[in-house]
């Protein structure tokens, strides 16, 4: 995937935003949190050719926290530190399998809801959701990767 | 192609911008800094989609219903116009202003049936994060106060048909209401001559109480009313709060116990927002 530009990145975020807020009250019945925004912003830097500087990470978290009400600064912390953490693993992910990538960003969402609880959700912290949310998570992005996994190619092919 | 590991320029940029985004988020939570920032964006975002509504799904709507068969929108017309002057005949006093079709009678019985005699103001929901609300501790609705005064309404109570909602903290354009079960609201509650101040709990519907029971002694049982204690000066006396559904032993003499709220803000889009001289 090519860089895609800023404006398309705003746009992608806003209506994943929109989407959470509107499956998040479903699936929070079930102690799941699917945090969509961030792991769109996540995955626009994975798969990014270039790296994206700090600036970029902190703006688009800025934003995000307008538009979710969320504290300001909360997603810009996440943000800049998923950015980093994506930009300095970006040639060892290349030797990680698909099923390994999707244990990352599983482990990413897990960390991001932790740390958002900390802060807007704090007399009702509940590890409960924090491991259902992981499992979930896992399982989708295992489900979204499978596509991608080799031993699926190699079976068509033959 | 591979990409370039970051450099110690761009490590430190980042540290800078992680240390930036920290000191936000402390002016934020500490300061509410950024409240009308946020305001201004939430009120921007009603009146967009209220415009993009307007000149979008409209007009396609009206060519539907241009489409559509005459017979019956004659017929559907009629029973409109029916329901419309039932409905001005009930309510012709109010008929005359901006507030004639949000019917008030149900806030109107309350009052009466709780014996309250404030003036209130009638006020329609505008924005209400329910992802928010059911997840989280801020528990925040934004209303619009119809034919609304030149008064600041901060610290008014808000009422919906069933019982009290919350209090309004924020009065600039919209009004923002703390709810109930905002962590950070306390409600002063009574039960007969048990005193508490309740606390919101951040789960949608509850509050909560703490007391010792070497203080009060009397037990709190399950299903037990609780009244609004007046005490404050922000919400009335008397008004049924709800009943305790859980009941906590923290330790040997501390007991916790939760109160279900009798109102919902998710029930009903009409409020009355009572004036407090």
């Amino acid at each position: 995937m090519s860089n895609i530009s800023l404006f398309k990145t705003l746009l992608l975020l806003y209506i994943a935003d929109y989407f959470e807020s509107l499956i998040a009250p479903i699936l929070i019945n079930a102690y799941i949190n699917l945090p969509i925004t961030f792991l769109i912003f996540s995955y626009i830097i994975y798969k990014s050719r270039s790296n994206s500087g700090p600036i970029f990470a902190f703006s688009i978290g800025l934003y995000v926290d307008i538009i979710s009400d969320s504290p300001i600064g909360l997603n810009a912390i996440l943000f800049c530190l998923m950015s980093y953490l994506v930009n300095s693993y970006s040639n060892t992910f290349r030797l990680f399998s698909y099923f390994q990538v999707c244990l990352f960003f599983s482990a990413s969402s897990l960390f991001f809801i932790g740390f958002k609880n900390l802060f807007i959700n704090i007399d009702n912290f509940s590890y409960l959701e924090l491991f259902i949310s992981f499992v979930f998570n896992s399982v989708f992005f295992v489900l979204l990767a499978i596509p991608k996994f080799n031993f699926l190619k190699s079976g068509s092919r033959r | 192609m591979s990409r370039v590991a970051p450099t110690s320029g761009s490590k430190t940029l980042s540290f800078i911008f992680i240390a930036l985004s920290a000191l936000l988020l402390y002016l934020d939570i500490t300061y509410k800094s950024f409240e009308g920032i946020k305001n201004s964006y939430k009120s921007f975002a009603i009146s967009s989609s209220y415009v993009l509504k307007t000149i979008s799904i409209d007009p396609l709507l009206n060519i539907y219903n241009l489409l559509t068969d005459k017979s019956k929108l004659i017929k559907e017309n009629k029973k409109l116009k029916l329901e419309l002057d039932e409905s001005y005949l009930s309510n012709f006093i109010i008929s005359s202003d901006s507030k004639f079709f949000a019917d008030d009678n149900l806030i109107k019985t309350f009052l009466k049936k709780n014996q309250i005699t404030n003036i209130f103001y009638l006020a329609k929901t505008k924005s209400f994060d329910t992802q928010l609300y059911f997840c989280c501790n801020q528990h925040r609705l934004f209303i619009e106060i119809l034919n609304k005064p030149n008064n600041n309404f901060v610290g008014n109570s808000v009422i919906n048909s069933s019982g009290i909602i919350g209090q309004i903290i924020y009065d600039k354009g919209l009004q923002e209401v703390l709810l109930l079960s905002d962590t950070t609201h306390v409600l002063p509650v009574e039960s007969g001559e048990y005193f508490c101040n309740a606390r919101g709990s951040g789960l949608p519907g509850k509050i909560s109480c703490t007391y010792s029971s070497l203080i009060w002694p009397v037990e709190i049982i399950q299903g037990q009313s609780f009244y609004s204690s007046g005490l404050g000066g922000i919400y009335p006396r008397g008004i049924l709060i709800g009943h305790v559904s859980q009941i906590n032993r923290i330790d040997e003499v501390l007991i916790e116990f939760e109160i279900d709220l009798i109102s919902s803000p998710l029930q009903e889009n009409i409020f009355g927002v009572l004036d407090r001289s």
